[in-house]
């Protein structure tokens, strides 16, 4: 038993009670002895179920491996370079998938890249203030739109725009030759790379500007103070600065371009050849996973599927780790050689210049760069060219943002154009879907909605927000609070490869996973949500660890010294303080799982019907959206626009939420 | 009476809402070292930004007024012709990280079109000379900027001012986050730099003020108080109010 402890603090001086006037406040050795004990269970807590997490990341390696093994023992390296999927003689081979998601990558980052940087740098350096926090909202935005949506808008707007003009204008620009070809269905290669081009463009254009932001302004003046221009002080000043955050966002881009399943399984054409030309059709890694997954034969079928998706992992951690390796290097490397050192020794031997001189006076005819008259007369000259650069550099800019908004633009036009007029209905959220029909005289099409979609939606995100909210949190906390050690930095790596890694590669290991314990629940409401919850976690731990760890130090040391222990620090001082930062890490990661496809795809199946328990298959507003976007039925595509209307506003309700919880308490950014 | 270098008129800045400065009216007289002093908050940097036009790169900032340099408006000239007339050292020192100690001497000199090499090893010499710099990175003068040590790096920043020659160099309170010995270098300095370019220095420190300058001027609250040599203003100003700054009875 715990005996009733005075207070444990008072105001110093005070007296406390049962103490002399004028004595330090006393303690009970048994509270101290209480305190202990709970500050060693919470420690003890927090790495246990960071523990618990590399057990699972631990698992994530061995279903994977395990599940594949069949095929890697069989076809041997072989299978890196075979074309065949032939499912009659059992034979496969990840050839063509391989070539096209790397063609279909390498092309993306080409197109994305210099469009990014230039979002990134209009956003950071050059936006009037009134543009400047629309645009950059819109852009947040449009990155954090759903695969599933971009998908639809690029089977609706993009491949039509495709096949009538984009290809056969390019075709013919070519002479038809190699490696352009011929016009195609729309459904190809270079329709798939636009679509990659288009969602990876917010990432990176995002991070770089985070990065060209975190340099501090004081580096822009400082070059501004020498008489550059805006474009010469960002050049000077900010970009070399940056370029390590913006090495990370372009690899990080890559990383998403290479895992990015949805979008590209609907554009793609789904052909296992390897692509001849940019408007043949194709497949990638993922795309032929979520194609083949669900129906693979168990035996080695599944295992060579499996196998895709542990090559398709390989190459994505490898990214993730040359990444970090570049870093490291970038940050390592010194400016310069030596040659500066001995062809100055020669000019100072040449021009005579005494050394030694130090803040003494200078001979006012030594050769220098001349004197001021001959300053302005070169400044003149250059004037004229330094300022049309600057204006170029204001025009490029410039369209780099119309191009990077015009297809979410596009995207929510489209949305609300077919979708508008479903999502104001009541009923749309209620009702279940509606038969497929079209409109014609005499025929009076039934509405419908997507309540059991909805549903089933909410019911996984509050499994996966069961799982990965208390995980997250306490493995944020050991990570931020004790983990400041060996382990602690490695599981951390690891939670941001994880991040990186497809959510198709979590599906195909949560399927497997709940195959090997329950059989029956690998396709259903529990696995989806538990899928979701894995998708979320590394998001979350890493979210609160950053927010946690951005606690100043002199807080927590303030409230050390007034006798908290530490436990207690953490608990009031340092969530307390970075709340509203954890709950936007949280919000963000929920709104990436409300809109994932693969992983309830592939996990939770689909169902039609209202929720029929946590072990049977369950329906989604994404795999709604995608089970019907190339419905031949009016009313059931109209149906997918609204649910993609939906998604949509969850997303702008986060992520204006996000930023309001973030802004309301403090904005560094208003700091003069 | 020297010649006047720099004169402001009338001048107003805000920011945002907030009014920064109240119808200063000054004159920066030419070849002498001006202190700008007063109490934290008073407008002295502030000030001190509109001389080269730096106040305006501040988000929701603005000004009103007149500033002359040789009698010609700052207002309507190219800002970067400005800013190469009229260079300037921060606060904390600012060189460019990833930029060797030779290359950001020659960063401003690069971006006036200076290409040779001679040219520009003669600029980058007479530069570091100048700021008394040269004799300690002769060795390494290929090392980062960044690898110097605090005062060293603001040696190296008031060398690239000087590369490119301005007729007026600002210095926001360039002795503040260094050590004494490092100050002193930096005061010694600015005295030897007098001759060359007319310096104007923002110091929160009073015995700076009387060390390196001419003149100073004093700042309240956004509006200048008294402005008369150093001498007069420390030993008989006319202001109680600079009599009470000065003999530390606030501030």
């Amino acid at each position: 038993m715990v005996p009733p402890s005075p207070p444990a603090r008072s105001a110093a001086g005070a007296p406390a009670p049962g103490g002399e006037e004028g004595a330090a406040p006393s303690v009970r050795p048994s509270r101290w002895a209480v305190l202990t004990w709970l500050g060693r269970v919470f420690h003890g807590l927090t790495l246990a179920v960071t523990i618990g997490v590399v057990g699972l990341v631990a698992a994530f390696a061995y279903f994977l491996f395990a599940g594949a093994w069949q095929s890697i023992a069989y076809f041997g390296l072989g299978f890196l370079t075979s074309d065949t999927w032939d499912g009659v003689h059992n034979i496969y081979g990840a050839g063509p998938a391989i070539a096209g998601t790397l063609i279909t990558s390498a092309l993306a980052l080409v197109i994305a890249v210099p469009i990014a940087l230039g979002v990134a740098i209009f956003l950071s350096e050059l936006a009037p203030a009134f543009l400047r926090r629309p645009l950059i909202y819109v852009v947040d935005l449009s990155a954090a739109v759903p695969s599933v949506v971009y998908g639809f808008w690029a089977y609706i707007v993009l491949v039509p725009l495709m096949r009538m003009s984009i290809e056969p204008a390019l075709s013919s620009f070519a002479g038809g030759h190699s490696p352009i070809g011929q016009p195609g269905t729309g459904y190809d290669i270079f329709t798939a790379t636009i679509v990659l081009a288009v969602m990876i463009i917010p990432t990176i254009a995002a991070i770089s500007r985070e990065a060209l932001r975190a340099v501090p302004r004081i580096q822009r003046e400082a070059a501004l103070g020498l008489g550059a221009t805006r474009w010469e002080s960002t050049r000077l000043g900010v970009l070399r600065s940056a370029r390590s955050g913006i090495a990370a966002a372009v690899i990080l881009g890559l990383g998403r371009a290479l895992g990015e399943t949805i979008a590209v399984t609907m554009v793609i054409g789904n052909i296992y050849i390897l692509p001849g030309t940019l408007f043949s059709a194709g497949s990638t890694l993922a795309s032929w996973i979520v194609d083949n997954f669900t129906e693979a034969t168990p035996g080695i079928q599944r295992s060579a599927v499996i196998e895709l998706a542990v090559i398709l992992l390989a190459i994505t951690v490898a990214v993730n780790v040359i990444a970090r390796l570049l870093l490291r290097r970038m940050a390592e490397r010194e400016a310069g050689g030596s040659s500066t050192r001995r062809r100055l020794r020669t000019t100072h031997a040449h021009t005579g210049l005494a050394s030694g001189t130090g803040t003494g006076p200078v001979d006012p005819a030594a050769p220098g760069v001349g004197n001021r008259e001959a300053v302005a007369s070169r400044f003149a000259a250059r004037l004229r060219t330094r300022q049309a650069v600057q204006w170029t550099f204001v025009v490029v800019a410039s369209l780099c943002v119309v191009a990077a908004i015009a297809p979410f633009a596009s995207v929510l036009y489209t949305a609300a154009q077919y979708g508008g007029s479903e999502v104001i209905r009541p009923s749309f959220y209620t009702a279940v879907a509606p038969l497929g029909c079209n409109p014609a005289p005499g025929v009076t099409c039934q509405a419908g909605g997507i309540g059991p979609y909805l549903q089933g939606s909410l019911i996984m995100l509050g499994l996966a927000a069961l799982i990965s909210v208390p995980v997250g949190l306490l493995g944020g906390i050991y990570l931020s609070e004790y983990g400041r050690n060996r382990f602690g930095r490695a599981v951390s790596f690891l939670a941001d490869v994880m991040t990186g890694v497809p959510t198709v590669i979590l599906a195909v290991f949560v399927f497997a996973l709940f195959l090997y314990f329950d059989h029956f629940a690998a396709l259903s409401a529990i696995s989806g949500g538990f899928a979701l919850g894995v998708l979320m976690l590394p998001i979350t731990i890493r979210s609160s660890e950053e927010a946690f760890r951005s606690v100043s130090p002199a807080l927590r040391e303030s409230a050390l010294a007034l006798g908290f222990p530490k436990h207690r620090v953490t608990v009031r001082i340092v969530l307390g303080s970075s709340r509203s930062a954890v709950v936007t890490g949280l919000l963000l990661a929920a709104s990436r799982a409300a809109g994932d496809t693969a992983t309830v795809l592939l996990c939770a199946g689909g169902s039609t019907l209202w929720f029929q328990g946590l072990n049977t298959p369950t329906g989604s507003i994404p795999v709604f959206i995608y089970d019907n976007f190339g419905s031949n039925y009016a009313n059931l595509q109209a149906a997918a626009w609204g649910a993609a209307l939906v998604l949509l506003a969850i997303m702008l309700a986060i992520g204006l939420g996000a930023r309001l919880a973030v802004r309301s308490k403090y904005d560094p950014t208003q700091a003069v | 009476m020297p010649q006047v270098k720099m004169e402001t008129k009338g001048l107003n800045a805000w920011y945002g809402r907030r009014q920064a400065l109240f119808d200063v009216s000054l004159d920066v007289p030419d070849g002498e070292v001006t202190a700008i002093i007063g109490p934290s908050g008073c407008g002295k940097t502030t000030f001190l930004r509109c001389l080269n036009r730096m106040h305006e790169e501040t988000p929701g900032a603005r000004t009103e007024g007149t500033i002359l340099l040789d009698g010609e408006n700052l207002g309507r000239q190219n800002v970067v012709q400005v800013r190469c007339r009229v260079g300037m050292v921060f606060q904390k020192p600012t060189p460019f990280p990833h930029m060797s100690i030779y290359d950001n001497v020659a960063a401003g000199l690069r971006l006036l079109g200076v290409r040779g090499r001679g040219e520009l090893d003669r600029g980058v010499v007479e530069a570091l000379q100048l700021a008394g710099l040269w004799d300690e990175v002769e060795e390494n003068i290929d090392a980062a900027g960044t690898s110097l040590s605090g005062g060293q790096q603001q040696r190296l920043c008031i060398a690239r001012a000087l590369a490119v020659r301005p007729e007026v160099l600002l210095m926001d309170e360039p002795c503040s986050s260094l050590d004494p010995i490092a100050t002193d270098k930096i005061e010694k300095l600015v005295q030897g730099l007098k001759r060359r370019v007319t310096i104007v220095i923002v110091t929160h420190n009073l015995a700076q003020a009387t060390r390196v300058s001419d003149a100073t001027a004093f700042f309240y609250l956004g509006k200048l108080v008294e402005v008369g040599s150093t001498h007069q203003m420390f030993e008989s100003p006319r202001e109680k109010l600079t009599e009470n700054y000065v003999t530390g009875r606030f501030g």
